[in-house]
């Protein structure tokens, strides 16, 4: 068996509009990075094979799997997690109709979803139930059986659209 | 439910919700220990074999590495795990710590790697050598029971770990004149629980104290905190456990498990913090596995479709190893069998089967396949005698003139409405008009079926239900409220949620005994050395056993406040007096009044002015209470859906699903109804997609969530669910408890319709999942001749 290689890489990192460098071997998943390395834990770890979607954060304002993706590939890409989406005293929208519309049980699964859905909702303003069930599909939860996650979805959504909701 | 209520019923959004919303919950990888070590376990490539050598020589030398550990050196420094308690027909077991002399299956972990970081760790496990000598494999209950079996345990006689029957009235003579005899199986595959944040655990040992501080996601505290002492040699005060946030759990997180055990082992060796994260492959294949039964009914009827008497026989498939006492699942599905019906004569068989598969645990319903065995057999009755299989229901259903009804197994169901939930969810989803549109369906070649099923969810287990089951364990809870000198109001309990939601339903319980608002109460779990000793979270009991607890709690703290309010005021007593909203009110005429006598003037006097208390009251106000629950309390329902099944690809689509739900006084509407789409989304996943999968060989194939598929929304439909809930007069406030009869009654309202779509096709659903490839091989099996392809 070859040893793998250990020695850190410099990495220059640019995450929720700030700029970390942080030393960490080539090999250390984008998640651990933020988790560890940078503290922002509100990036969950579900799978570590890309199924679950907990781990769900945008990298140039797209969403993707940080359990997939190495730290070392986000040098020169702008790297956004939950922590950059709202504060338990300044919900976003698309938060506040999650708690309204109990749309989260043991809140594992959640930041993905948030994160999944102020993404999509941009670029998406006005979808249907069966849109955004076909979104959420990258996104496993356990507790809740979705469907007050569709509502709180569809809620934010007029929210945003400002129409009253 | 009672209007007297102004706390409990308020449809109050959670309170957990605005940290786990923002991503700033505290679950346990995001606690920072400065120094911990990692551990990653070597687990064993084989379903069934002997432990010839371990070389670890050259994962020592790997960088990071500071320990390697195995079961014998484990064996050092815990005791090991019997299970025997006095329960006739149940084998003892004992099991150490990891493995020493063979594997027993795929996943087994038999060294513990300990590095600087996860990610050595795991290098430094796969360069880890064991050599094994591969013995029979036991895969399926059939091999166990076979004369020349493998031995599974070998200090068992036999891999039957468990074996149990009751006979109670005259079944064979009902048999005997009986109109008919029908017969049914059921076979219920092997599940797992899969919470979205697998086990994981960080022992932090204090050597100065010689204190292990255990942080973990546990559903049952105080019990594990029992469990870690006993195992460890050490003093329940040489132990606290401490469960932050834990991302589900769903009956996963209960037992000891032994990775977690050698964590907190090597902890204490090495004196520094170790943690452990389990991966998903490890979560899959080596938690805790679930629900593998084959059930079979043998039931004698009248001409009219009235149930004389019923036999059963179970079969479970347990698993490599037991956590659990091997009839501690099976045994309740056999005393609940008959819920929501009227039979008397009755006979169950009880049969579990080691084999080398992941040991098996209770997991949301551990009962879940009841009520598909129960209304299996009304349809299978039905269908047996052509008649309607909703009339069949109404004949044989529990209704208000039975009760209350004592089960032929000595269950007492009181304040349950089996038949009124029957009768709502038959008349919301207006079955005449479904069978017009199935027949018109079937017209086209279209396969439409509509399922029922009523459910008796056993809730809450009481100390006396597990005297008489024979099974170790009380089903008390224990809670203080403490009034601080502010008027803060805190609380405690022993439960510990795992996603449910306590905060504010416990919130509401505390609040409507004591009289203030839930917003102004905290309640404070998981944490044993500020928790009182309780018996956590399993079943349904949060409600009834934690909520019914606070509640009497805070009607004691109530009692203590109101009188010092009376001598404040100069009154001779509380009579005439209450607390709202943390104000004191007197009834003055027929009207409360204000007193402008409020809570914190109260605290403030308790605490620094005792002197002035009346006699005989001590200062402070902290109050605890220890309650226990009825031997056992139930919830009911009526599950109702159609489905549209398409004969080419088997693909089942769930057209519409409604539940009339009996749960009792509710503390808190939006977290019920919570757990109701939970519970029925859980048995719905399961029941159409879920699967663990062990080859003839024992090899798991489902161990990643692309083999082990769980339920997308785009399988799950819109769940209507209508109420109808009847306080239990038994319990604190009329509370009964829920969450698990949603997973019981999915379970069989889906299995009852496909058998219901494809019944011109001559199939019956016998055997779960109901996967696209299953449906398909059971239409090809029947091969009606309309749909036989010709060969060209």
């Amino acid at each position: 068996m070859t040893a793998p290689t250990h020695d850190p890489l410099t990495l220059s990192l640019s995450v929720n509009g700030e700029t970390h460098d942080v030393r960490v071997p080539a090999r250390k998943l984008l998640s651990d990075v933020l988790r560890d390395d940078l503290g922002l834990t509100g990036t969950h770890v579900g799978c570590e094979h890309g199924v679950c979607g907990a781990c769900t954060v945008l990298i140039d304002g797209r969403p993707a799997r940080a359990c997939l993706t190495f730290a070392a590939q986000m040098e020169g890409h702008e790297v956004t997690t939950v922590e950059a989406m709202g504060r338990p005293d300044a919900l976003s929208a698309l938060q506040q109709a999650l708690h309204e519309e109990h749309g989260l049980q043991c809140g594992f699964c959640t930041p993905g979803i948030v994160v999944t859905f102020e993404h999509y909702l941009r670029e998406n303003p006005d979808p249907t139930a069966e849109e955004v069930r076909d979104v959420l599909s990258g996104n496993l939860c356990r507790c809740t059986g979705y469907q007050n996650i569709v509502a709180a979805v569809l809620k934010a959504a007029a929210r945003m659209r400002g129409e009253a909701a | 439910m009672s209007g007297d209520f102004t706390e409990i019923g308020r449809a109050l959004p959670r309170k957990e919700d605005r940290r786990l919303v923002s991503g700033r919950g505290r679950y346990l990888d995001d606690l920072a220990f400065p120094g911990a070590l990692h551990v990653s376990f070597v687990r064993s490539p084989h379903a069934h074999a002997r432990i010839l050598d371990i070389d670890s020589a050259e994962a020592a030398e790997m960088p990071g590495v500071v320990g390697i550990f195995t079961g014998r050196d484990l064996d050092q420094m815990t005791t090991r795990l019997r299970l025997a308690p006095p329960i006739e027909g149940l084998q003892p077991t004992e099991l150490t710590t990891l493995p020493i002399e063979k594997v027993r299956f795929h996943g087994d972990p038999v060294v513990c790697v300990v590095a600087t970081d996860r990610y050595l760790a795991e290098d430094a496990a796969e360069c880890v050598t064991v050599e094994y000598d591969q013995l029979p494999a036991v895969t399926s209950i059939t091999e166990a029971f076979a004369p020349d079996a493998a031995l599974v345990d070998d200090s068992l006689t036999s891999n039957m770990v468990s074996h149990q029957s009751l006979c109670v009235g005259d079944p064979a003579a009902r048999r005997a004149e009986a109109h008919r005899v029908v017969e049914a199986r059921f076979s219920l595959h092997r599940h797992t629980h899969v919470p979205l944040e697998t086990r994981g655990c960080v022992a932090d040992w204090d050597d100065g104290r010689a204190h292990l501080n255990m942080h973990i996601g546990n559903q049952v505290p105080h019990p594990l905190r029992s469990q870690l002492a006993a195992r460890l040699g050490l003093s329940e005060s040489q132990v606290t456990v401490m469960s932050p946030d834990v991302g589900g759990a769903f009956g996963q997180k209960i037992a000891l498990y032994r990775e977690e055990l050698t964590v907190a082992a090597l902890s204490r060796h090495l004196r520094r913090p170790v943690r452990w994260r389990e991966d998903r492959m490890e979560n899959l294949m080596s938690a805790a596995h679930a629900r593998e039964y084959e059930c079979r009914t043998r039931t004698s009827v009248s001409e009219t479709g009235r149930i004389l008497g019923l036999e059963l026989e179970i079969d479970e498939d347990f698993g490599g190893y037991c956590f659990y006492p091997a009839n501690y699942m099976a045994r309740v599905i056999a005393l609940i069998m008959t819920g929501p019906y009227r039979i008397q004569d009755y006979a169950y068989e009880v049969r579990v089967a080691l084999t080398n598969k992941c040991g098996a645990g209770p997991m949301r319903a551990p009962m879940a396949i009841t009520s598909w065995v129960m209304e299996g057999t009304i349809d299978a009755i039905a269908r047996d005698l052509d008649l309607d299989p909703v009339e069949v229901r109404r004949i044989n259903a529990l209704g208000p003139e039975d009760l209350p009804y004592k089960m032929p197994t000595g269950e007492l169901l009181e304040d349950v409405s089996p038949r009124e939930t029957l009768e709502i969810a038959v008349d919301a989803i207006d079955v005449a008009a479904f069978r017009a549109r199935q027949a018109q369906a079937r017209a086209k070649g279209r396969y439409l079926g509509l399922g029922l099923c009523t459910v008796i969810e056993s809730t809450t287990y009481g100390s006396e239900f597990y005297k008489s089951a024979g099974i170790p364990g009380s089903g008390h809870e224990s809670a203080w409220v403490r009034i601080e000198p502010s008027g803060a109001v805190n609380a405690s309990v022993g439960l510990m949620g795992t996603g449910q939601g306590y905060e504010s339903p416990l919130s509401q319980a505390v609040a409507e005994g004591l009289g203030v608002r839930s917003e102004d109460v905290t309640v404070h779990m998981g944490n044993t050395n500020i928790a009182p000793y309780g018996m956590g979270s399993r079943g349904g009991r949060g409600a009834t056993a934690g909520g019914g607890t606070l509640y009497l709690c805070a009607l004691k703290a109530r009692e203590r406040v109101l009188a010092i309010a009376a001598s404040m005021l100069d009154l001779n007593d509380a009579g005439g007096l209450r607390m709202r909203a943390g104000q004191i009110e007197r009834m003055i005429g027929e009207d409360w009044q204000e007193t402008g006598l409020a809570l914190t003037d109260i605290a403030r006097r308790a605490y620094l002015d005792p002197l002035a208390l009346p006699e005989g009251i001590t200062p402070g106000l902290d109050f605890s209470h220890s309650y226990d629950p009825p031997a056992m309390t139930y919830s009911n329902s009526t599950h109702a859906c159609e489905v549209e099944v398409d004969p080419q690809t088997g693909a089942i689509t769930i057209d519409r699903y409604l539940v009339a739900e009996d749960s009792g006084t509710v503390l808190n509407p939006i977290v019920v109804r919570g757990q109701q789409q939970g519970a029925i989304a859980m048995g719905l996943s399961g029941a159409l997609l879920e699967q663990v999968i062990y080859d003839g060989t024992g090899q798991n194939l489902s161990a990643t969530l692309a083999d082990y598929l769980v339920a997308s929304p785009n399988e799950l439909p819109e769940f209507e669910i209508l109420h109808h809930n009847t306080p239990n007069r038994r319990t604190p406030a009329g509370i009964k408890g829920m969450a698990e009869g949603g997973v019981m009654g999915a379970i069989g309202v889906l299995a009852n319709a496909v058998s219901d779509a494809l019944a011109p096709r001559g199939v019956t659903i016998e055997r779960l999942p109901l996967t696209p490839q299953s449906i398909r091989a059971l239409l090809r099996e029947a091969a009606p001749s309309s749909t036989k392809r010709t060969q060209p």
